[in-house]
């Protein structure tokens, strides 16, 4: 008899009750369950899985009121993305369509603040939407700069009236880019930032906080995958220690923690396989971990307690884990 | 070495008391180490205001309760239910923004929850329903008291039962004491079910009693856990009976765990069953649970004081604290998010 325990993350079939067009490119779609029962709860910044097919998953942000426990919303913007993801949940997922999602997990949370500065790019948007709205509920003080191609792509404009001058639009037709220098050259006291958009926007934040902010200043989210570091030398193997399970494994170079251990049966959870959505976060008893995702801070990095087994590995000849 | 312990977040919706508690009477108890006092208003709600006058360091729940405010038994300073006060007996007007803290408060499933966090937060957090302990449908008791244990060792406990059968081989079912099958556990950003399969085997002997089904005839048994919230576990136990021999059994166990301070916590459990009705039974069932929740209560003090004199070890885990493991996680992230 087996006594291997098996983890997954809840997964249900839910019911497009709502396809609407929030800006050119993005729709926005409400989901719920058909017998209409409460969906788990979640906090802001969370995100959950759209499995569309085989080897077709997209994470998207809720970008409803957590308070609502019988509906989701996310936003989804159409890209021209080459595996063709948001193209499928735009041509597919229309009212009265069935998806199943996966989740919701949380690596975006909003931390308690007395004062935030959420930069939003883009659909990047979708997660600050629950974020604000608990900012201004709290009292915080708190500013949004919110930048997107021209206005006409920028969808919740009509939401985000509400907040008056909290609120910076900047369309790049008519504002041109964001001034990053002007927002974070210098650290504000007391102050997050809280960051999502393209890579671009995310790389040029994080380049600034890293210079002149606190650290654990910054919040930020990616959907993509960091690029690789060139200068990487090439992957080694190295002996895999699963305490709980009792397995003393290895890991070839080719291979990832998270493939080893389930090739040996482990019961792991992954969802993205490429370090963007934190699902497979694992404790890390021993070893040097060589960190490769796009989730953790410098500072979670640095101390070594958990890491990403889909894509991270280990520096020195042997790794235990809390498996 | 690492701190095991994970303190336990505020924002979270705590049973305070249980609803039949409550009358104009107050009533003064702490939790998240800040004292709280609990009265019914006129209109039968439920307030929940800081237990200290304003005036003078002295619990507004030694006071009495006049209408919709209570009253200091030392000052005679009145509060209404929003903590503001309303009344000062030397004088003519009200001191200028004079007030105590006020909570907001949810009565569901006869227990008194309420919210000692982030004020705003509240109504953004609804609580998680617990419909079975009010439904007909079900015949619950239950009991409540203080265990000397920070709450992360109640959370570990209840995310595995396998030690039941060590501890309570009576109570325990027979099927407990053997290899535990595979734990399957589901996760979400703040929830963790899990639940198991086991192999047909008897009921234990108390419930073949009550229940007038076969003591030593083997039904297939299933096991669930949740953790619900911070302070909600919900827990089942279906011993599949076919419906030729009565049809299925099954208990819901309900704990709320309410951190007092870092080391002791307030356990308020109710026990639920869909067979064998009646007031008789539950007063057999009463005592065996009891003396089980009290054993758990007494080992989970012992576990505190180790770790009082000694500290946090490093635990070996096996494969069956998967859930606990979890629970931790979450546990650990929602106390970081408060900053």
């Amino acid at each position: 008899m087996t006594t291997q325990p098996i983890v997954r993350e809840f997964e249900a079939d839910l019911t497009v009750v709502s396809a609407v067009e929030a800006a050119s490119d993005v729709v926005t779609l409400t989901l719920a369950a058909e017998d209409g029962s409460a969906l788990p709860p979640w906090t802001p910044g969370a995100h959950i899985d759209l499995v569309l097919g085989e080897d077709l998953v997209r994470q998207y942000s809720l970008c409803g009121s957590p308070a609502d426990s019988g509906q989701w919303r996310i936003g989804v913007l159409r890209t021209p993305d080459s595996r063709g993801g948001s193209k499928a949940v735009h041509a597919e997922l229309v009212e009265g369509a069935r998806v199943r999602v996966r989740g919701p997990r949380n690596h975006f949370p909003l931390v308690a603040s007395p004062r935030y500065l959420f930069l939003a790019g883009g659909i990047g948007i979708t997660p600050m939407l629950p974020m604000i709205a608990e900012a201004e509920a709290s009292g915080a003080d708190w500013r949004l700069v919110y930048g997107g191609r021209s206005r006409s792509s920028m969808a919740f404009l009509d939401e985000l009236a509400a907040y008056g001058d909290r609120v910076t639009l900047l369309p790049q037709d008519e504002a041109g880019m964001p001034d990053l220098d002007a927002l974070l050259g210098a650290a504000a006291p007391d102050t997050l930032v809280y960051a999502c958009g393209p890579t671009g926007l995310l790389d040029a934040v994080e380049q600034r906080c890293s210079a002149s902010w606190p650290a654990g200043s910054l919040h930020l989210e990616r959907f993509a995958a960091r690029p690789a570091d060139p200068s990487a030398e090439a992957d080694t193997g190295f002996e895999l220690v699963l305490q709980r399970s009792g397995l003393t494994l290895s890991v070839p170079p080719d291979q990832s923690v998270f493939e080893v251990c389930r090739a040996a049966g482990v019961s792991v959870v992954g969802s993205c396989l490429e370090g963007v959505c934190g699902t497979c976060e694992t404790e890390v008893i021993d070893g040097e971990v060589d960190h490769r995702d796009s989730i953790l801070n410098d500072e979670e990095k640095e101390s070594n307690e958990f890491m990403m087994i889909c894509v991270s590995r280990c520096r020195g000849d042997r790794l235990t884990l809390d498996l | 070495m690492r701190d095991r312990s994970t303190g336990y977040p505020r924002n979270a919706w705590y049973a305070l008391a249980a609803s039949a508690e409550i009358g104009a009477t107050p009533f003064g108890t702490r939790a998240l180490d800040t004292p709280a006092v609990l009265f019914r208003t006129r209109d039968g709600a439920v307030a929940a205001l800081g237990d200290r006058d304003a005036h003078r360091p002295f619990p507004l729940s030694l006071g009495h309760v006049d209408g919709d405010t209570i009253v200091s038994g030392y000052s005679g300073f009145a509060y209404d239910r929003t903590g503001a006060c309303v009344r000062v007996p030397s004088q003519q007007h009200v001191p200028y923004g004079a007030g105590v803290p006020a909570y907001p408060v949810r009565e569901d499933g006869g227990l008194v929850w309420v919210w000692l966090g982030e004020p705003s937060l509240a109504a953004r957090r609804p609580p998680v329903p617990v419909p079975w302990l009010t439904d007909p449908a079900w015949e619950t008791f239950g009991g409540q008291w203080e265990t000397a244990a920070g709450v992360g060792l109640l959370h570990d406990n209840f995310a595995d039962i396998t030690h039941v059968a060590v501890v309570d081989p009576v109570i325990s079912p027979p099927v407990l004491a053997g290899v535990a099958p595979a734990l399957e556990v589901e996760l979400t950003e703040t929830t963790v079910h899990f639940q198991r399969e086991w192999p047909a085997a008897p009921m234990p002997e108390w419930q073949a009693k009550i229940s007038g089904a076969s003591p030593t005839a083997a039904y297939p048994q299933r096991e669930e856990g949740a953790f619900l919230a911070p302070g909600l576990w919900a827990d089942r136990w279906d011993v599949l009976v076919p419906a030729e021999d009565g049809g299925p059994q099954t208990f819901r166990f309900t704990h709320a765990v309410t951190p007092v301070d870092e080391r002791r916590t307030r356990h308020l459990w109710r026990v639920s069953r869909n067979f064998a009705p009646g007031q008789s039974v539950s007063d057999v069932l009463r005592p065996i649970f009891e003396s089980y929740y009290l054993k758990v209560r007494e080992i989970l003090e012992t576990m505190q004081q180790v770790i009082d004199r000694d500290g946090y070890g490093e635990d070996v885990n096996v494969a069956a604290d998967l859930a606990a493991l979890q629970v931790r996680k979450i546990l650990r992230r929602l106390v970081a998010d408060e900053g």
